[in-house]
């Protein structure tokens, strides 16, 4: 299938190219796909346009920071990171405590964003919030994370973000994020989280979910818990998104506040939508294109690859729903039904 | 943000000035919020693009103002015209299309903003321009414990005017009728032989319009930049959601959130204000979508 | 169960790595073979600054100095005889962008140091990749200290440097009350913080404190409490586009700077330019530099870079001027490195750093006056002055200080201990490197 071979591909980069630059963007491209791919699943599947994957992200993000944070601090000599003593902070917040043990730290930096998913999903959804409503409601409450995490200077150091000095390091390994291991760890995380979604949306489950996106009421008077689907798929989403903040910040060991910036979460809905949010490897083909072409564009061309951009997403938007991948599918299609006949009229002749 | 704080700042007079001071911010969110309200309740259509407006308003005054050598008031009104027209286009070729996808429109709507940023920051730059006012504006009011700008009274007085004259525009007039017929029920009304599309573009148009002069007011106000839209956006959907889609409604949150956060900020801090009012507004979106005065209407 | 010292279970952990994937894992030592500098080609850096999105007002001046520093060098012969190409790449105000770009420049562009950010929020990005490869980072504008690392090399004021002489002229000449106004982030927090050990000294009293958040342009709430408490002067640590807000809007509020003058430690030529002269004139500003400076340095800088073709803004800026210190002091540097080992292919971005220890930048080259970089902690030695902003939109210097102020990171932290150039040396004898 497509997919496998798409991974295939994407692991052997490491074996041909000899580039950490390279490996470090393609790893990043590989976290940013991920976004994609929740997107897509929470609105071409789902139907939930949210603008909210972000806070998913960025409290995953400030989780792992904080884990890496941790890992550099000895309790003996250097308890407190720096920017706390600039706060006036005595003691460790009780909010940091648990981050020592690395273990911990990373079950909660997936825990607590899929907890607020559910949450937040359960409230939104079992009040029958539906479509544009969603996407006000997911897009102020990033907002609210994003004043929080910038205000809360002593326990999150603000608008400076936390900057761990040393990589990530698990199991003895310090994961070195321009080795082809963090790339292997973020590609497979990519292409693990990909196939099991696919296998998902394929599932009963995901016919269901496909229902309710397709009509909502219909769904509830056949007897299905509708609440509970999007409850469900948003969650999912939301692990996807939190699984993306981790590689990230082992990735680019940083985190601040932009990690919760509207303009990420809503950068993933461009990615998906121009790529194609029904088709998950559309979702990651065109996270990888659009930043790939952005970063490479020189300075000059830069400012006009964004009008062009905001062009060919409206224009996605206006004609293309399915995204520009289904400008693919159309010409296989073409090929198919081209094969199609031939075979069917060698068959014919055969029987003549 | 400790709560001793919170006693220790009060004092009756400054206290009152800020109540003041919310009474000018109120005025700032109605004006660039009316917009908004007006092409949501009538059409649905929820423009991202709204704060974008409101900064292309802003750098055209500043075009007409430093280019042509207009005088400030009289690019108000232009400004509204110029925007408008732009809206009017706008909504004939991308809006007109997406009736009856109200997600795709969002979308739609947010490349447009897109699109704006960028094509001011080629044209204009990113270092901040500014529009400066007749002179005879800068003067304070100094009356026992109030102080206010000539400038803020100004836009205190314009959202005044807006207010009266949309409710006019809306409830006098016969456009006004056919737009309360559409905001009710677009298939009714275009059986009763009202070109709906008509409406709708007129709308759209008047909304960004009003977006326009908002803009040119805010740019006097504080400084232009290619971002400032965003500025604006939130604080206006913010408005609309809290007070649903009617005219009444806008005022009554406009001036309820503004004195909030004028009063938040003189008790604690701005960010932890801001932090409250989303909050709220997901609070709001959850129990009462309709807003505050508005009833009975269902979600769109 | 907790990883306790990451020291032991490194050891442990290193002997499976190797046998995991070994060559792939020291791409560190594969990259240390190739030279830095090739004999006969050009010396790369890297020029990292915002020159769009809401930084770029402060920011790009400091691109283009920094360009126009590197032309005037390479027209008098370059370093060490070879011409410098500066690769210059746009951080686009986002913090992503430029923990992207550093790595480019370093593992891409294999340049051999970088110059730029301007928030600490951008120079803590830079900082674990810089760390990470050993290389060299040279952050020309003021920040607030509080920091120990070895790949960093600093041209602007710490936070001991500024307050120290604007806060006693404040109060002497206008009262002990004073109402601090910041941007939300660390560098005005650190700032207030010294400030306030500075106002102890002197006998002045904080009336009020207040922050707002980056890029925010409301400030009626803070000047209405601003005129309940009655201050006799703002001490302002607001950036950017909150900054000319604040300035018009004091204005509208009715404030005169005779009666409350806002001593900064931003706002600048670039921000005058920016807010109008009429908003800027009369408040104070406590910076190393100042286009008026009556040296000839700095006559001769101001006049041949408002000539040269990136001299359109039309002023020039102390941010401006510690960029274009950085460049000289890291030309002195490699010229030093030079000298020391005598191969200019084995020079190393460490090793730049190391002999930047102490360099000096006479009073011919720097339009601030002779500088130079502590050999301790890698900040620079100068001599704060404060200018008063007059009609024209310049400043008239009105204090200068006779000695020049060290810099020290840990001003108001004594208990951490004293950075070294080895690392912070703490009380209790240990050295800990890379404190961020």
């Amino acid at each position: 299938m497509a997919y496998i071979t798409l991974f295939a591909i994407l692991a052997l980069v490491p074996i041909v190219f000899d580039d950490s630059f390279l490996l470090n963007q393609l790893s990043r491209y590989s976290v940013f796909a991920m976004l994609a791919v929740s997107v897509s699943l929470v609105w071409g599947i789902g139907g939930i346009l949210s603008l909210g994957q972000g806070i998913a992200f960025g409290l995953a993000a400030y989780g792992m920071g904080m884990t890496m944070q941790m890992q550099f601090q000895d309790p003996i000599t250097n308890p407190i990171p720096s920017f706390m003593l600039t706060n006036e902070l005595e003691h460790l917040p009780l909010l940091w405590e648990p981050f020592w043990s690395t273990p911990l730290g990373l079950m909660l930096a997936w825990l607590v964003p899929v907890t607020f998913f559910v949450g937040f999903g359960a409230m939104m959804f079992q009040a029958r919030v539906a479509g544009v409503f969603v996407s006000i409601m997911t897009l102020a409450m990033l907002a609210a994370w994003y004043s929080m995490a910038y205000d809360m200077q002593p326990f999150t150091a603000g608008f400076n973000g936390i900057s761990p000095p040393l990589p990530f390091s698990i199991f003895g390994v310090d994961i070195d994020p321009y080795s082809p291991l963090a790339y292997w760890i973020c590609i497979g995380f990519l292409g693990t989280l990909t196939i099991l979604t696919k296998l998902l949306i394929h599932s009963k489950f995901g016919l269901i979910v496909q229902a309710t996106r397709d009509d909502a009421e219909r769904a509830r008077f056949l007897g299905y818990n509708v609440a509970y689907y999007q409850v469900v798929v948003f969650a999912i989403s939301g692990f996807i998104a939190a699984c993306a903040g981790i590689c990230w910040v082992m990735v680019v060991q940083y985190v601040s506040p932009t990690s919760l910036e509207l303009s990420m979460s809503v950068s993933a809905v461009v990615w998906a939508a121009v790529g194609g949010r029904l088709s998950l490897m559309g979702a990651i083909l065109g996270a990888f294109l659009v930043n790939g072409i952005q970063s490479y564009m020189g300075d000059e061309l830069q400012q006009v690859w964004m009008i062009i951009l905001g062009f060919i997403f409206i224009g996605v938007v206006l004609f293309l729903p399915k995204g520009l991948i289904s400008i693919f599918e159309y010409i296989f299609s073409i090929f198919d039904s081209k094969i199609i006949k031939q075979s069917k009229n060698q068959t014919e002749n055969e029987a003549l | 943000m400790s709560v001793n704080f919170f006693w220790k700042a009060f004092e009756l007079y400054p206290f009152l000035n800020a109540l003041f001071i919310g009474l000018s911010l109120a005025s700032i969110w109605f004006i660039a919020a009316i917009g908004l309200a007006i092409i949501y309740g009538t059409m649905g259509v929820v423009n991202m693009a709204h704060g974008e407006f409101i900064m292309v308003g802003a750098y055209t005054t500043y075009v007409l103002q430093s280019l042509l050598g207009i005088n400030f008031f009289i690019c108000l009104p232009l400004v509204f015209i110029i925007v408008g027209l732009f809206g009017w286009g706008v909504e004939r070729t991308i809006i007109r299309s997406l009736y009856k996808r109200p997600l795709d429109t969002l979308l739609a709507t947010w490349g447009i903003s897109l699109v704006l940023v960028q094509a001011v920051r080629l044209i204009f730059g990113t270092s901040p321009l500014y529009v400066s006012v007749p002179n005879w504006l800068n003067f304070q009011i100094d009356f026992s414990f109030l102080h206010l700008s000539g400038l803020r009274l100004l836009i205190i007085i314009i959202a005044m005017g807006l207010f009266f004259a949309t409710w006019f525009l809306i409830n006098r007039t016969s456009w006004g009728m056919r737009i309360r017929a559409v905001m009710q029920d677009k298939e009714m009304a275009s059986c009763f032989g009202i070109n709906t599309d008509h409406v709708y573009g007129l709308t759209f148009a008047y909304g960004a319009g009003l977006a326009g002069a908002a803009g040119g007011l805010f740019g006097a106000l504080k400084t232009l930049f290619p971002d400032m839209g965003s500025g604006y956006i939130v604080e206006a959907f913010l408005v609309v959601v809290v007070g649903g889609i009617g005219l009444l409604g806008t005022v009554f949150s406009a001036t309820a959130l503004g004195e909030l956060n004028s009063v938040f900020s003189y008790f604690t801090n701005d960010t932890f204000a801001r932090f409250v009012l989303f909050t709220l507004v997901v609070v709001f979106l959850r129990f009462r979508p309709q807003g505050i005065l508005t009833d009975g209407l269902k979600r769109r | 169960m907790n990883l306790t010292r990451r020291s032991m279970l490194k050891n442990a952990g290193l002997m499976g790595a190797t046998a995991m994937a070994a060559p792939t894992l020291w791409i560190k030592d594969a990259m240390a073979a190739d030279p830095w500098i090739k004999k006969g080609g050009k010396i790369k850096v890297g020029i990292l600054f915002s020159q769009s999105g809401d930084l770029a007002v402060i920011e790009n001046d400091s691109n283009q100095v920094a360009q126009y520093a590197i032309d005037e060098i390479n027209a008098n012969g370059g370093v060490a005889g070879m011409q410098v190409e500066p690769v210059i790449v746009d951080a686009k105000s986002d913090i992503k962008v430029y923990s992207e770009k550093i790595s480019q420049l370093i593992l891409r562009d294999k340049v051999i140091s970088t110059f730029g950010g301007y928030t600490s929020a951008s120079r803590r990005a830079v900082a674990p990749i810089v760390m990470a490869r050993d290389h060299l980072f040279y952050y020309p504008t003021c920040y607030e200290g509080r920091e120990c690392t070895q790949n960093i090399i600093n041209t602007g004021p710490l936070a001991n440097q500024h307050s120290f002489d604007l806060i006693p002229f404040m109060v002497k000449n206008f009262g002990k009350k004073v109402y601090l106004i910041g941007s939300n982030y660390i560098w005005p927090k650190e700032s207030n913080k010294n400030a306030k050990v500075w106002l102890e000294k002197v006998g002045g009293e904080v009336v009020g404190e207040d922050y707002v958040p980056l890029g925010s342009s409301e400030f009626a709430p803070i000047f209405n409490k601003v005129r309940q408490a009655k201050p006799d002067f703002i001490f302002s640590t607001v950036v950017g586009d909150s900054d000319i807000a604040m300035h018009k809007q004091f204005i509208e509020e009715g404030f005169k700077s005779e009666k409350l003058p806002i001593a900064a430690l931003t706002t600048g030529e670039i921000e005058v330019r920016a807010m109008g002269a009429a908003a800027g004139a009369g408040h104070f500003l406590s910076a190393p530099y100042f286009q008026t400076l009556d040296t000839p340095t700095n006559h001769r800088f101001v006049e041949n870079y408002l000539k040269s073709k990136y001299g359109g803004g039309g002023v020039t800026h102390y941010n401006m001027e510690e960029t274009y210190l950085s460049i000289y002091v890291w030309k002195a540097g490699v010229e030093a490195a030079l000298k020391k080992t005598g191969n200019i292919e084995e020079i190393t971005p460490r090793m730049i750093r190391d002999v930047s220890a102490g360099i000096v930048i006479d009073d011919n080259i720097s339009p601030e006056g002779k500088v130079w970089i502590d050999p301790d902690n890698f900040n620079i030695w100068l001599k704060p002055k404060i200018g008063q902003c007059q009609a024209n939109g310049q400043f008239k210097i009105v204090q200068s200080a006779a000695e020049h102020v060290a810099p020290n990171p840990m001003s108001i932290y004594p208990e951490r201990g004293v950075c070294k150039a080895d690392g912070l040396h703490s009380p209790d004898g240990k050295i800990e490197k890379n404190v961020l």
